[in-house]
């Protein structure tokens, strides 16, 4: 039983992210559009492709984090289906930060798929 | 981070800080919410509605643990954190009163009298003065270096009158420079007779300073117009409400100050009392520094230093131009001085400016803030000790704190609250003791200093650097006692602590006893030094009282005497000294009156350089100016050759020279006839040699001393030495009226020679008291240090202690045992204590009179004594380990 629990935990470890890449992915789901954080769970797996999987321990933190550093906002709003909910939303520091985070993000990912694709001798 | 950044989270920081309620409500039904979700998802994709939500909770890795760490990520913890540690360490403090009272006590007391001194300190030395806008004013100071002849009068730093008119007429950076000579002694005359001190200053000194006095006016350009020229006075608001009894009409009266009548034209304000540590009581022109003093022509010596400058600087000017300035004027009148450099230390100004006053100030101060420091680290240790303790007590609780998921930090950053919470009551229950009580502290012992400073211009209420001191000085104290034990405590098995109830094994058990120990060592060491230090200068002190100082100090009445400063010329002043000896030889009871330059132990010195013809080494010799009688008057017997005749001046070859004086200079050779040479190149033969006798310093035989016979020029600055059968009240009336009867207005103060003494004793009567009770609060904070650790230990032991005596171990094996492990740390800390003590206590040697630094009497008894305490202080816990019934301490399970 209590293995069972710690080996849960280390599969929904967010292992493949590179440390502040979240707060990146998480920012760039947000600018599309306000959501609440399991609908922005859901959507990082699913645009993913199951690919990223973020724990829903680790998600929660984030976002309050994210809200600390002034880049999003959340508001209290009553869903579709008539539940209230904590609806996050990107402000304007956000969009730039987004924004730098990104450029951050192409330079380095082109970087290191050039250093990848050298060909062995 | 941008303005508009803080725009968006002040607020939401600040939300969180004070609505942490409703933020922590938000956040719970945040996640209830993502629950509820996640868990119709899992329903949705066929699992029962509890295994669902048993998965869903999974996913999000406990609740709590998530929550804590959103709370982390809020940033908000370590404010919310701080606020319960708080209340959490309020309670803890509020269940243990015994605890807390002992701590807070010993917490108050060192960092009490540490603030009470650091003000003391403040007020003499670095608080500006007490004058409107004292941040503008600064002091200048000039040090001469290279091959220079230079007079001095107070201190070498000083101006001469023509430098000071230099720097006034040619600085850009002030507003105003006056000069003044401190410590000016002059006679109050007119029946009221009184020594004063007062000041002579430039007569822009009152406008310069800012200070206009209360009554009539301060001085104008023209009281300083031409020397001697403008007999006028301001004195101080102390005298007039004192000598004159607030004579309502004083201002345009006339009063005497040596001989001479000066017109009052005002009364300084009220708290002005100059600018030096001692105040003075009257400010006259610097033009009158003649009329008052007219042995020296002050103001026409342009090699002299005797002015001290202040200046006021103009608005917007900053220390780098005005050092730059005053850098130029020094470095022309260098060019009239060749080979002189002057450099220049300019500071805003205090009671304590000058270079000279600043280099002595500076190591007294470090040595009694460190003496102090000393007893704050004891007191450190013993509240430490206490934590120790109790954290082992407390150890359970901790244990299960961390089990539960809290971080080592986090019970530090909780230990740490807690033992800041006590120093600050501590620290600010003493300061305010402290702020409250040292005024009084340093009037009396102000009042018990040698009367020449009876009063000081101190003032020791608390300002923002008191306050900033005794700030700081409690949070080092609680960082310094609290953080050992909180490391200690939060670092420990949580297995082992756990199983057992945490009550047998000490706090990572032999760590733990380590540090108890070595606190309880440090203690013991910082005591032994206080302590041994006190009682070498008890042992000093008696030895001073007991010391033979080579010549006879009962039955000699003695007198100062200034003639020169109260207008007499030479002759004059043979005559009166003449009719002066002539009547007082004549008083009943009076066997023989001599008279000298320096009375013995008198703290007037002279000395010269000497050269023995035919040698190169100069040696610095002591003399005096003494007339036959002197000899057998104060008891020193002449044991080769003669002493002086009658008829013998200044014009006389002949020279007495001391025993050790003439071992050091003709070694094995008799010394009667031999040549010596004095700087200016005249030559003495030696007629005689005097028996060793501390005459110059006490406690030091060893001095090279030398007599040359009085003249006529010594008569008018002459001390008078009567040696009298009968009592002391009678002659000293009857020398009174003798002098009165010569000259009415002459200031006279008879007393013992004896009396010289004190002065010499009273420096070091203050150390040792203070050390003796800086030591003694050490040694009752050591005393319970020890006695806590002791009594700690033995309840831990119950157990232990319950099993030897089944075993058959009886009450003195026991005692044996716990008092060989008590008294360990004691005596490696009191080892430490002693070899520490005899590697510094060489610079208490100027107050030892002689008696050896190391002196086997104080340190054999000083550490006897502190081990006995100490056996005391263990004996008693001790007493109860015999006591433990091994019954009962088995069944303690």
């Amino acid at each position: 039983m209590i293995a069972s629990v710690t080996e849960d935990i280390e599969m929904s470890k967010p292992s493949d992210l590179v440390q502040g890449t979240l707060d990146m992915l998480l920012l760039k789901i947000l600018a599309l559009e306000p959501m609440n954080g399991f609908a922005v769970s859901q959507r990082l797996k699913q645009v993913s492709g199951d690919v990223l999987q973020v724990s829903d321990g680790s998600l929660y933190p984030a976002l309050h984090k994210l809200e600390q550093e002034g880049w999003m906002t959340a508001e209290w709003k009553t869903s579709e289906n008539g539940r209230r909910a904590k609806y996050y939303s990107l402000t304007r520091l956000g969009r730039r930060q987004l924004e730098k985070e990104a450029d951050n993000w192409g330079r380095l990912s082109s970087a290191i798929s050039r250093v990848i694709k050298l060909k062995e001798a | 981070m941008r303005p508009e950044h803080w725009l968006y989270t002040i607020p939401l920081r600040l939300r969180s800080l004070f609505r942490w309620a409703q933020a922590d409500q938000e956040l719970d039904d945040e996640l209830r919410d993502h629950l509820d979700l996640k868990t119709e998802q899992y329903v949705a994709q066929g699992m029962t509605q509890e295994e669902a939500h048993r998965r869903a909770r999974l996913d999000l890795g406990g609740i709590e643990q998530t929550k804590e760490k959103c709370r982390d990520a809020r940033g908000v913890n370590l404010v919310e954190n701080f606020f319960q540690d708080l209340r959490y360490g309020l309670r803890m403090l509020r269940q243990n009163p015994g605890f807390t009272a002992a701590a807070v006590l010993a917490i108050a007391l060192g960092v009490g009298i540490n603030v009470g001194i650091f003000s003391v300190l403040n007020g003499a030395a670095l608080r500006l003065l007490p004058i409107p806008r004292a941040e503008q004013v600064v002091s200048i100071d000039q040090i001469l270096h290279g091959r220079v002849k230079r007079n001095a009068h107070n201190g070498s730093s000083m101006f001469s009158y023509s430098e000071y008119l230099d720097y006034r007429d040619h600085n850009h950076v002030f507003s105003g420079l006056l000069a003044y000579e401190p410590f000016v002694e002059a006679t109050l005359g007119g029946g009221k007779m009184k020594e004063l001190t007062g000041t002579l200053a430039t007569c822009n000194y009152f406008d310069v300073l800012g200070e206009h006095p209360g009554q009539g006016r301060g001085f104008l350009e023209s009281d300083c117009a031409a020397p001697g020229g403008n007999a006028v006075v301001v004195i101080s608001d102390d005298l007039w409400r004192g000598t004159f009894a607030s004579h309502a009409s004083l201002v345009g009266k006339r009063i005497i100050l040596n001989r001479t009548a000066y017109t009052v034209v005002g009364i300084a304000p009220p708290g002005f009392k100059g600018t030096e540590p001692i105040p003075s009581s009257f400010w006259a022109p610097i033009t009158m520094q003649k009329a008052l003093d007219p042995w020296s022509d002050r103001m026409a010596d342009d090699n002299l230093s005797w002015l001290a400058v202040l200046g006021r600087v103009q608005p917007g000017v900053t220390m780098e131009q005005v050092r730059a300035d005053l850098g130029v004027i020094a470095g022309r009148i260098d060019l009239l001085h060749p080979g002189r450099t002057t450099s220049l230390a300019i500071r805003t100004a205090t009671f304590f400016n000058r270079q000279m006053e600043r280099e002595i100030l500076t190591p007294v101060v470090s040595v009694i803030l460190a003496a102090f420091g000393l007893v704050l680290l004891v007191a450190c240790a013993n509240v430490a000790n206490l934590l120790l303790a109790r954290a082992s007590v407390r150890q359970k609780e901790i244990a299960l704190r961390l089990s539960i998921g809290a971080s080592r930090w986090r019970l530090v950053r909780q230990l740490l609250t807690e033992s800041l919470l006590l120093s600050l009551i501590g620290g600010t229950l003493g300061s305010l003791l402290a702020f409250w009580s040292f005024e009084a502290i340093t009037r009396l012992i102000i009042s018990h200093l040698p009367h020449q400073v009876s009063t000081l211009a101190v003032n020791v209420a608390p300002d923002f650097r008191v306050l900033g001191y005794a700030l700081g000085l409690t949070f080092l104290t609680g960082i310094g006692f609290g953080l050992i034990p909180a490391l200690q405590s939060s670092r420990q098995d949580l297995n082992t602590s756990l199983k057992e109830d945490g009550a047998h094994s000490g706090p990572g058990k032999r760590s733990g006893r380590f540090l108890r120990n070595a606190l309880v060592g440090t203690q013991v060491a910082v005591c032994m030094i206080l302590l041994l230090a006190a009682g070498l200068l008890l042992r000093g002190l008696y030895h001073a009282q007991t010391v033979d100082p080579g010549f006879e100090m009962k039955g000699v009445a003695t007198m100062f005497l200034n003639l020169g400063q109260q207008g007499y010329d030479d002759t004059r002043g043979t005559a009166f000294m003449g009719r002066l000896r002539q009547r007082i030889s004549e008083l009943p009871g009076v066997i023989e009156v001599a008279q000298a330059e320096c009375a013995p132990l008198s703290h007037d010195f002279s000395a010269d350089a000497f050269t023995v013809p035919g040698r190169v080494e100069k040696i610095g010799i002591e003399y005096n100016h003494v007339s036959p009688e002197y000899f057998s008057v104060v008891g020193v017997p002449i044991v080769r050759g003669r002493g002086f005749l009658p008829g013998e001046t200044h014009d006389s070859p002949g020279v007495v020279v001391t025993e050790s004086t003439a071992r050091r200079l003709w070694p094995d050779e008799d010394a009667l006839a031999k040549t010596l040479r004095e700087s200016r190149g005249r030559e003495y033969s030696v007629i005689g040699v005097a028996r060793d006798a501390q005459v110059a310093h006490l406690g030091d035989v060893h001095t090279t001393y030398l007599y040359f016979p009085a003249g006529t020029q010594d008569n008018l600055r002459v001390y008078v030495l009567v040696r009298y059968a009968g009592d002391f009240p009678a002659t000293a009336r009857g020398i009174r009226n003798v002098v009165q009867s010569l000259d009415a207005d002459l200031p006279v103060d008879v007393t013992k020679l004896e009396d010289y003494l004190e002065v010499w004793r009273q420096p070091s009567r203050i150390v040792a008291a203070l050390s003796g009770a800086l030591g003694a609060l050490a040694l009752l904070l050591a005393s319970i240090g020890v006695y806590g650790v002791v009594s700690y230990s033995v309840s831990r032991r119950v157990h232990e202690i319950g099993v030897r005596m089944a075993l058959g171990a009886d009450g003195g094996e026991i005692m044996n045992l716990v008092l060989r492990q008590a008294m360990r740390p004691v005596l490696v800390g009191g080892f430490v204590g002693v070899a520490g003590c005899a590697a510094v206590s060489w610079v208490l040697s100027s107050m030892l009179f002689g008696l050896s630094a190391h002196d086997p009497m104080a340190f054999v008894i000083v550490p006897l004594l502190l081990l006995i305490l100490a056996l005391v202080a263990s004996y008693l816990p001790a007493r109860r380990a015999t006591r433990v019934d091994p019954m009962v301490a088995l069944r303690y399970e």
